[in-house]
């Protein structure tokens, strides 16, 4: 049931960053994600929509392996970055996850100061000079909008900053990787509408250097941030294409119904 | 009788105004719940109260040479006259010092938590993060059951099982071929002694410092280590600078708990330790003896003390035990509580 979208041509100027084919995903015996097939376009924000439980986490989760860490879970099939298969045997997932970070739910900072959570990445990748790491630490707080807020307490507790504050130092942590993909999972969810919006500003300056994907709640959060659209329904990948083309003229039937708001 | 005031505190604060209201039955329940922690308090303080009064004339009688002597002594019950100091008297030659179960206490306690510490950590760890869930419910059984298992089982096994192996294979082996590394050397001994103690104690602490640490880290969640992974950490890097400086209060509070568990251990070590009196460990082979099992080793002989003294040293011994114990446990439940508050558990 899988409707490739024309649109999408016209955007492959841009070249292919990530690409899932025939990814199959299981908790147990439960098919968690069926037969999905999408490309994410170099610099582009994709976002994954659908209901409540329909696999958005399940599906993002796959693309940087984190499902290794889920005892229960098993993914079939393959996952290009760049081309390559980052579930070929002998391929790293830690080298994977180096190159494709992750932004999660719910904002999860270490219970360490600000700056020790910015330079967690570099430090466990070996860098040691402290003149480097400050300067790792202020491009990344930069880069994730933070730095003005922070800049006089980096010695503080991350745990004393506000939620929206949290889930950015989150992404500077991420930044300070030096990734080439950012997943976020409903990064925006437990956020407040001003930490939103900051965050969703974010997110368009993130990809002029980098390729987002990211899962939302929000339709309408997704029209406003994102490039792409692809749809979720049931473990099944119903539809994907330009944001646009998704939002005004769905091909498929139960797009059409989500976007109308006709489920949850 | 301490943890359930932490319980009762516990649903205090969960019991909501508007639930109060909804019904009667729930006050009723915190009132009970109330009275019964009060009355574990009182219970704590009313024993330790007989206890040192009863044991005032030994130390009276025995002053600080109780914590600076390793003589124990109980004198001669056919010798004439009596011995009397501080207005208090005991059998003639009698010496009641105490140094020799005192180190020997703390000896084992604190080589049983070298021992068992990284073990637990690490089952705690990989229970949480690496073991596959289906095979998680048997695993956490078996500790569970490990930490029923009754001590005087775990002696007995100890005793025909453990003994008799480091006696005869173990301890003479060691002693002939790694000799020179200090405290490897000297006499093999007959298997009863320290390392015996401390592998009985691992085996019993274990279990309950796995059981508590691995709710620790249950309860902070997978999120850090998650976080940790998804920076491109290995495993091993994610579980020990993410998760451990994360539950690090909540580990420290529950080695206390176990130290606290391995210095009262009666039975089990007193079936293995080899009952040292007026000797100190040689090497890890030596007999000890710890408080614990001194007084029910010396309680028959103490019995024929007619002067009493014996007996009343005795619940002085019991006394310092009991006081060390209530210490780490206080300092332990004082650092998991506000271990909870700042790392935003349970509030
Ligand atoms: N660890 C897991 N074990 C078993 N089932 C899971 C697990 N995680 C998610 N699921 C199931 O997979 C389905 C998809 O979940 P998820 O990907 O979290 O959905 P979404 O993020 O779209 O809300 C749901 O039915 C959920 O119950
Ligand atoms: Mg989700």
């Amino acid at each position: 049931m899988i409707v490739t979208n024309p649109d999408q041509t016209s955007a492959s100027t841009a070249a292919t960053k990530l690409e899932a084919r025939d990814l199959n995903i299981y908790y147990g015996k439960f098919h968690a994600i069926k037969n999905a097939n999408l490309s994410v376009p170099q610099n582009c924000v994709m976002a994954l929509i659908g209901p409540s439980g329909c696999g958005k986490s399940t599906f993002i989760r796959a693309l940087n392996r984190m499902h290794d860490l889920t005892p229960d879970a098993r993914v079939e099939g393959s996952v290009l970055l760049d081309g390559e298969n980052i579930y070929a045997g002998g391929i790293d997932p830690v080298t994977i996850r180096h190159r494709i970070g992750m932004v999660f739910q719910r904002p999860n900072p270490f219970p360490k100061t600000i700056f020790e959570n910015v330079v967690y990445g570099p430090k466990i990748h070996g860098e040691r000079n402290k003149k480097k790491l400050l300067e790792i630490c202020e491009k990344s707080l930069r880069g994730a909008a933070l730095w003005d807020e922070v800049k006089d307490r980096l010695d503080r507790s991350a745990l004393d900053l506000s939620g929206g504050q949290q889930q950015r130092l989150c992404i500077a942590r991420c930044l300070a990787v030096d990734p080439e993909v950012i997943l976020m999972d409903e990064p925006a969810s437990a956020l407040d509408p001003i930490a939103t919006s900051k965050v969703e500003d974010l997110i368009d300056e993130l990809k002029k250097e980098y390729t987002v994907v990211i899962v939302t709640h929000s339709m309408q959060q997704a029209a406003r941030i994102s490039d792409f659209t692809t749809f979720f329904l049931m473990g099944e990948l119903i539809e994907t294409g330009t944001t646009s083309s998704i939002f005004t003229k769905p091909k498929d039937k139960r797009t059409e119904d989500y976007i109308t708001g006709r489920y949850g | 009788m301490a943890s359930m005031d932490i319980r009762v505190g516990d649903t205090a604060r969960a019991v909501s105004p508007a639930a109060l209201q909804r019904s009667g039955s729930q006050t009723i329940l915190a009132v009970l719940t109330g009275l019964a922690a009060l009355a574990s308090f009182a219970i704590i303080f009313l024993m330790l109260f007989f206890l040192i009064a009863y044991a005032y004339p030994a130390i009276r009688f025995n002053g600080i040479e109780f914590f600076t002597s390793g003589i124990w002594n109980i004198g001669n019950q056919y010798g004439s006259g009596t011995m009397t100091r501080n207005g208090f008297s005991a059998q003639p030659g009698a010496s009641f010092g105490a140094l020799v179960f005192i180190f020997g206490t703390l000896l084992t306690g604190a080589l049983t938590m070298v021992v068992a510490v990284p073990l637990s950590l690490m089952v705690a760890l990989s229970l949480v993060y690496t073991v596959p869930k289906r095979l998680r419910p048997i695993a956490n059984a078996l500790v569970e059951l490990m930490a029923g298992v009754p001590s005087v089982v775990y002696g007995l096994w100890g005793m025909v099982v453990l003994v008799p192996w480091i006696g005869e294979k173990l301890a003479p082996w060691v002693t002939a071929h790694l000799g020179f590394v200090p405290f490897l050397g000297g006499s093999a001994g007959s298997g009863n002694g320290l390392a015996a103690s401390v592998f009985i104690l691992s085996l019993m602490v274990i279990p309950i410092m796995v059981a508590t640490t691995r709710d620790v880290m249950l309860a902070q969640s997978n999120s850090l280590f998650e976080a940790s992974m998804a920076l491109g950490s290995t495993s091993w890097q994610a579980m020990t600078r993410a998760v451990l400086p994360s539950v690090r209060s909540g580990v420290v509070a529950s080695v206390l708990l176990a130290f606290g568990r391995a210095l009262g251990e009666t039975m089990a070590v007193l079936m293995v330790c080899g009952a040292a009196i007026n000797s100190y460990p040689e090497n890890i082979f030596s007999p000890v003896n710890t408080i614990a099992a001194v007084i029910v080793s010396q309680l028959e002989s103490a019995l024929t003390d007619a002067s009493g003294m014996a007996q009343r040293s005795l619940a002085e011994l019991a006394c310092a035990l009991f006081v060390i114990t209530l210490i780490i446990n206080v300092v332990a439940r004082g650092i998991m509580r506000g271990a909870d508050r700042r790392e935003g558990r349970a509030a």
